[in-house]
């Protein structure tokens, strides 16, 4: 079995969002127009393949992409993997925690 | 050599594993499977925030009533349905895909009990830790195989709905 196959995604594990200080003054009600982004998190346990793997069964994402997305997470810390209206975030959102990745949404700005 | 998992002519799939491999997914499972809990240290990371933002608190505390007993059956249904089926040597897809759920989640326990990290230097044969690490690279590397075997299945080019 490859050692580097099944190496895990890295990362800082409690890494907090950068973008909080230029969303604080608003309030949450204010515009529901703007999308919300779905983000996932680096965590040091998901492995890399696992974490492709749920991005092309939740969301039908091709192969390519899924690894994309899947490598922004790993080197980035973060990638938004999808967007839409809020309802949809959450259901996305939820769908992720199913799998156990670290998953939060929050409003484009 | 075969991998230990492999998909069959009728769609099903072949498992073959040592007995005390087996075993050892019935007990955790047996074992996680009462405790599940965001309250419980040993399980709360089956439980991540979905809003990072204190300004969202509100939000957080709604999105966790709502989802929180789902998730604890979604994890609890997929500890019982692989605690069900350990010995077994022919898994249907759901029961895979259960499989998956369930390791997934021991590795999310194990690993955060081990505070596994970047750049982790496995423990020493005389680590106290040794024996659990053990257990998470092994849990790892069963669920690499199932996944290689379940993502065989997926379309590389996606489901046409699937863009962003």
């Amino acid at each position: 079995m490859s050692r580097a196959a099944a190496t895990p995604i890295r990362a800082r594990q409690t890494e907090t969002a950068p973008f909080e200080l230029e969303r604080t003054e608003l309030d949450e009600s204010q515009s529901t127009d703007r999308p919300w982004l779905v983000i996932v998190w680096n965590d040091p346990i998901n492995l890399m393949s696992f974490v492709t793997f749920v991005f092309q069964k939740l969301f039908g994402y091709s192969k390519e992409k899924a690894t994309k997305l899947m490598l922004d997470v790993h080197h980035k810390g973060r990638a938004v993997v999808s967007s839409g209206t809020r309802e949809r975030a959450e259901l996305d959102v939820y769908r992720l925690h199913e799998h156990g990745l670290w998953a939060t949404m929050e409003q484009s700005t | 050599m075969s991998s230990p998992i492999r998909r069959r002519r009728d769609g099903q799939y072949a498992v073959k594993l040592d007995p005390s491999v087996r075993a050892v997914l019935v007990t955790m499972s047996e074992q996680l499977a009462p405790v599940l809990s965001p309250d419980d240290p040993m399980t709360k990371r089956l439980f991540p925030p979905a809003y990072a933002s204190e300004i969202h608190a509100s939000s957080e505390r709604d999105y966790r009533d709502l989802v929180d007993n789902a998730l604890i059956n979604h994890h609890r249904e997929a500890f019982t349905l692989m605690a069900g089926t350990a010995e077994a040597d022919v898994l249907t897809d759901a029961e895979l895909n259960a499989w998956l759920s369930a390791i997934g989640a021991m590795r999310l326990v194990l690993g955060t009990r081990l505070d596994v990290s970047e750049d982790m230097e496995p423990p020493g044969p005389d680590d106290p830790i040794a024996p659990e690490y053990a257990l998470y690279e092994l849990l790892g590397q069963l669920q690499y195989l199932i996944i290689e075997v379940l993502a065989a299945e997926l379309p590389d080019e996606g489901r046409p709905e699937g863009e962003l």
